[in-house]
C-alpha cells in the first residue's frame, strides 16, 4: 500500500498551482488532434492534453491523468472516457474542496 | 440512487446507527477508548485515509478512522496489476489518484468468477471490501467489485468521503462552522450550524431544541469521569459551568431535569451535584 504517487483533483483555474506534478482532471472533449486533444475545463477554462499517438474513440467527457505541464496543458499517462452525461459542476466544486479544506484526505 | 445499493440499514445518510448516537467526545484525548461506538455499515474512504489512521498507529482493535473503527469500507478507484493466475484467489491493486492499496478477492462460485472477469486493468470500479492487516501490510479483502457505469459515481464517492469525514470531525467538537458551509454548495444534508437537523447537531448551545439533548450528554459525560465520581461532595454547578463553557442560565433546567429523570442526584447542597451510579 502506497500513497506515493497522488494526483490532485483539478479544474482549469488550479492547474497552475500543480505544474510539474500529477494531475487529474475531467475535461469536456472540444477537438482531437494526432496526440492531442483540445478540451474545456469543468470551469470552462481550455486545456490541452498531449498523450500517446493513437487517441481510441472519445466520449463527451475525458478524464486525465497526468503530469501538468504548465497551466492549461497536461501530459497524459492514463485517461479514461467519462461518458456523456457527465456532470461538470460537481466535479468543479469537489476539486475545490481537494484542493482546499480537504485536500488531507486526497493528497 | 449510488448509496443506496452501497450501504446497510444503519448507514450514515439513514441517520440511523452511529449518527445519533455520537456522544460528545471532548472529553476523550484519543479517539479509540470506550466510547468508540461500534459501527457496522460502509464508510467511504480514500486511500490515502486508510493509510493515514494506520500510521497513527492504534494498537487497539482494527484501524480507527475519526473514533469509528474502520472494518467495512467502500472505494472507488482504478484496477492495476490484475493477477488473476490463481483459481481461488483474484489479487489486485486500486488506485484512486490517492494512493494505491492490494486487494484480494475469494472466487469460489461463479458468481463471484464473472464478476472478476469485467473487471480488467484501467477499469474504473466501486469496491467493498474489509481492511485487514497482515504482517504490518493493510489489505483489502474484497466481497464485492462492480465496474462503474455511470462516471458521475466517482465524483460522487469523493463527495461522500468528505461528507463522511466531516460528519464526524464535528462530533468530535472540531471547528463545525466552516467545514459544513463549504460542503453545502455541493449537496444538501449534512449541515447543522445553521438548520435544526434531524442529523447530529453537535455542541452548538444556540440551537436550543438540539442543543439540550446534547447538553445532557455532555453534562453526564462530565460528571461520569473517574475523576469527578471520586468526589463524594459532588461537583458544584459553576464548575460545570465552566468545564463545558456554558453558562450556568442554560445548565439549570437541564440539570433539573437530570435530576428529575433520576440520572444525577444533589449532595451537599443543591448546587453539588454527582452522576447516579448503579
Amino acid at each position: 500500500m502506497d500513497t506515493s504517487s497522488p494526483s490532485a483533483f483539478v479544474n482549469g483555474a488550479l492547474l497552475r498551482r500543480y505544474i510539474g506534478q500529477k494531475v487529474r482532471t475531467v475535461i469536456q472533449v472540444i477537438g482531437s488532434d494526432t496526440g492531442s486533444v483540445i478540451g474545456k475545463s469543468t470551469d470552462d477554462l481550455q486545456i490541452v492534453v498531449r498523450g500517446p499517438s493513437t487517441t481510441p474513440p472519445l466520449t463527451t467527457y475525458l478524464e486525465v491523468i497526468g503530469i501538468a505541464e504548465s497551466d492549461n496543458s497536461i501530459r497524459a499517462e492514463t485517461w479514461t472516457n467519462f461518458g456523456n452525461t457527465f456532470d461538470p459542476q460537481n466535479y468543479n466544486e469537489l476539486c475545490k474542496l481537494a484542493s482546499g479544506e480537504f485536500k488531507h484526505l486526497f493528497i | 440512487m449510488f448509496s443506496s445499493s452501497q450501504f446497510e440499514p444503519n448507514s450514515a445518510f439513514s441517520g440511523g446507527g452511529f449518527m445519533s448516537s455520537q456522544p460528545s467526545q471532548a472529553y476523550e484525548s484519543s479517539s479509540s477508548t470506550a466510547k468508540n461506538r461500534e459501527f457496522q455499515g460502509l464508510v467511504p474512504v480514500t486511500v490515502k485515509q486508510i493509510t493515514e489512521c494506520f500510521q497513527s498507529g492504534s494498537e487497539k482493535s482494527g484501524l480507527v478512522i475519526n473514533g469509528i473503527s474502520l472494518t467495512n469500507v467502500s472505494l472507488v478507484g482504478l484496477v492495476c496489476d490484475k493477477d488473476g493466475s490463481k483459481v481461488t484467489e483474484v489479487r489486485f491493486t486500486l488506485d484512486d489518484g490517492t494512493g494505491r492499496i492490494d486487494c484480494k478477492r475469494w472466487v469460489n462460485e461463479s458468481f463471484d468468477a464473472r464478476e472478476m472477469e469485467s473487471v480488467r486493468d484501467g477499469t474504473y470500479v466501486r469496491l467493498n471490501g474489509h481492511l485487514k492487516t497482515f504482517q504490518g501490510k493493510t489489505q483489502l479483502l474484497v466481497f464485492s467489485v462492480r465496474p462503474i457505469r455511470d462516471f458521475n459515481e466517482v465524483t460522487f464517492h469523493y463527495i461522500e468521503c468528505i461528507h463522511f469525514y466531516s460528519q464526524n470531525s464535528e462530533s468530535q467538537g472540531q471547528q463545525a462552522g466552516d467545514v459544513t458551509q463549504s460542503v453545502n454548495t455541493t449537496f444538501q444534508g449534512g449541515s447543522n450550524t445553521n438548520q435544526a437537523a434531524p442529523l447530529n447537531p453537535v455542541m452548538s448551545s444556540q440551537n436550543d431544541g438540539n442543543g439540550r439533548k446534547n447538553l445532557d450528554d455532555m453534562i453526564l459525560d462530565y460528571l461520569k469521569q473517574p475523576a469527578c465520581t471520586a468526589r463524594q461532595q459532588g461537583i458544584h454547578i459553576d464548575e460545570i459551568a465552566q468545564q463545558l463553557k456554558i453558562p450556568k442560565n442554560k445548565l439549570e433546567g437541564v440539570i433539573q431535569s437530570l435530576e428529575g429523570d433520576g440520572l444525577i442526584y444533589s449532595t451537599i447542597d443543591e448546587y453539588h451535584f454527582k452522576h447516579v451510579e448503579l
